[in-house]
């Protein structure tokens, strides 16, 4: 073995031992760069996380806009997706009449009924019965993650992502089967997630059972809607459709994307702001930590690197071996934080998602291979980090005549 | 041949610049055993390095075999000190982390004009010859003192060069070691050639050389 090991291992063992000669040294700045690649990977990920829930929770939705009864309340999260369940209902003829609003592109009603007197009672009593149009819909069936290999039709139900029927199987509710056409993906909106979703069809042959089970209420009576959601035209702005919207139909309440988004995205632009320049001054007294730190291990070694010139070492040889050690040392520092970050997000999971929810945002996690590529650049980064710290003194030292180098320590 | 033509050090330092070696014009013939002489701080080890391409002239040039070393570019000088030249330093000059083995080889590795089992086989002939085969696994700190400076001999010797540069090579070991290694040196300067130009304050040795040369106060003195 001995026999077979070429300059670059020597070279290579002599930067591993030097690390090793010094562990308290090296482990403190092993620390000192996991630290800061920890929080570097952490804030990235995060920061990915929180736009890609952004992106999932109401850009790819499709509606712009919600229309309900003035009076109703309206969950921000939920909005995009569907109404909330209340009384108040809205009159089916607004459906045509928004339809002519300039501006307007699709309008997509909904009726929603929150009942605990359905009957079926897998998953919890209490169910959302969520009427769609198929036809206009927009916030459904984008979310089809599978379903029967035909179209949708009458008696058919579509559950939410977190809902456990299977596909085709037999539902009862109201007394009358339903048969489970398919499912939506996970939106992490709740009422999506838990809905059951019919067509007014299907709603329409339910609704003598509903009257009889849960008397006359709103929401049953005949052309009534709880909301519509709206999808607006190519360069219609949500302010023109929004005042042609209230000067038009007294009695509604118009919820449109970009207020929500803006205020949420005020508050977490503030957020990842502070995370991003906490980043960038971690990144760079991290680099001129390892800088300090380097110039002192390259003076402490300068005999060894005389010596190395003596025998015939070339510069780029020098600076070479004394930037793979610093890159190797940082480098680890960097899977280390990494490790760290994974850790420490696993172990505040909870608590962050609960404090996003609040915030208004459905926490998405990043898929495995996001998270590796974010950990690769980290570590990338780490290296670099060590590289660049080490880089002048580096310079410095080989640029020394070999005689001045060995004399140093005497 | 090597030749140094008016060699001059100049020394900056916060009490102002030290004149270490003041014009020295100087040639040892090829194959010669020099022996330079000279109270401490005359100038001997500064001149050493110069004329090994370890430390540059502040004026003159120096010469060996016609190159002038320092007007070689700092790679081609790093080639020229791996091929011809090798170094004996006073201190212990080991690299603490390698083995006795890995020391001895590393400067035909570095110049890569030997294949590593080559430069391997060649390091452990060394060894033997020089009667420390049996530590060739052993780190420097495990080895004496004498036998490191033969170790620091077998490594200045492995690439064959024309001309081997020992600053004080024996002056903290005890006379017995002394001579075995002098026996080293003249047996190496006979059989294979080489120009030997050794440092020593002992003038009993400097009586072993073919030339010796005095320095006071970094001039030549006669
Ligand atoms: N790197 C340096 N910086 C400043 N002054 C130096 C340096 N190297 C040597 N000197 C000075 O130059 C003079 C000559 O030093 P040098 O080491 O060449 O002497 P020497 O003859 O080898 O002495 P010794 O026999 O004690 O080893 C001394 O006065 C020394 O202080
Ligand atoms: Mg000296």
């Amino acid at each position: 073995m001995a026999s077979r090991s070429g300059f670059r291992f020597l070279l290579g063992s002599l930067a591993l031992q030097n690390l090793g000669r010094r562990k308290p040294r090296t482990f403190l700045l092993l620390a000192a760069v996991a630290i800061c690649s920890g929080a570097i990977f952490t804030g990235a990920v995060l920061m990915r996380s929180i736009e890609t829930s952004m992106s999932v929770g109401f850009t790819r939705l499709g509606a712009d806009m919600l229309i309900v009864p003035a009076g109703a309340l309206t969950n921000i999260t939920a909005a995009l997706l569907t109404a909330e369940p209340t009384d108040l209902t809205l009159d089916d003829s607004i459906v045509g009449r928004l339809q002519h609003l300039k501006g307007v592109q699709k309008v997509a009603p909904q009726l929603i009924f929150r009942t605990d007197a359905s009957g079926y009672s897998r998953g919890g009593d209490l169910i959302d019965l969520i009427a769609f149009d198929p036809d206009s819909d927009i916030t459904v069936q984008p979310w089809l993650e599978q379903h029967l290999d035909r179209p949708i039709r009458e008696g058919d139900v579509i559950v939410g992502g977190r809902r456990e029927e299977t596909l085709g199987s037999e539902m009862l509710i109201f007394g009358r089967p339903l048969t489970v056409y398919g499912k939506l993906a996970k939106t992490a909106v709740g009422s999506h997630e838990r809905g059951l979703f019919i067509t007014f069809a299907t709603l329409a042959a339910l609704r003598d059972p509903m009257r009889q089970i849960c008397g006359m209420k709103a929401p049953l009576e005949p052309n009534k809607l709880s909301g519509v959601l709206l999808e607006l035209a190519p360069g219609a702005t949500t302010q023109q459709v929004r005042f042609a919207a209230l000067a038009n139909f007294p009695g509604i309440k118009v919820v449109s994307a970009e207020s929500m988004l803006t205020s949420i995205r005020q508050g977490l632009g503030a957020l990842l702001d502070g995370v991003l320049g906490l980043m960038i001054i971690m990144f760079v007294s991290t680099a001129l930590m390892v800088s300090v730190m380097f110039s002192a291990i390259i003076t402490e070694r300068r005999r060894e690197l005389g010596l190395l010139k003596a025998i015939g070492a070339r510069r780029t040889q020098i600076i070479g071996m004394l930037l793979a050690e610093a890159g190797l040392a940082t480098a680890i520092g960097g899977v280390l934080g990494c490790l760290l970050g994974i850790v420490l997000m696993r172990i505040y999971e909870h608590s962050l998602v609960y404090y996003l929810d609040r915030m208004g945002v459905p926490f998405v996690w990043l898929d495995g291979r996001v998270i590796s590529i974010i950990a690769v650049v980290c570590v990338a980064f780490a290296a670099l980090i060590g590289a660049a710290g080490a880089l002048y003194p580096a310079w410095r030292a080989s640029r020394s005549d070999p005689y001045d180098l060995i004399r140093a320590e005497i | 041949m090597l030749a140094c033509a008016d060699v001059a050090k100049t020394y900056a330092t916060e009490r102002g610049p030290v004149e270490a070696v003041k014009g020295v014009d100087l040639t040892i013939d090829r194959g010669n055993f020099a022996a330079i002489i000279g109270r401490s701080g005359s100038g001997k080890s500064s001149l050493l390095a110069m004329v090994g391409g370890l430390s540059r002239p502040s004026r003159g040039s120096v010469s060996i075999d016609n190159t002038d070393i320092w007007r070689l570019s700092d790679n081609q000088l790093a080639q020229f000190r791996n091929r011809h030249m090798g170094f004996v330093f006073q201190f212990a000059s080991l690299l603490p982390t390698l083995r006795i083995i890995d020391n001895v080889a590393l400067p035909a590795l570095l110049g890569r004009a030997r294949v590593p089992a080559d430069a391997y086989e060649a390091a452990t002939q060394l060894l033997n010859q020089f009667g420390i085969g049996g530590y060739a696994d052993a780190f420097p700190a495990e080895i004496s003192a004498g036998e490191q400076r033969r170790a620091v001999i077998a490594r200045a010797l492995i690439n064959n060069p024309v001309i081997l540069l020992a600053d004080e090579p024996t002056s903290d070991l005890d006379e017995e070691t002394e001579r075995e290694i002098m026996d080293h040196f003249h047996a190496i300067n006979r059989s294979r050639g080489m120009t030997l130009v050794m440092v020593t304050h002992n003038l009993s040795l400097a009586e072993q050389a073919d030339q010796v040369v005095h320095i006071a106060e970094g001039r030549l003195a006669a």
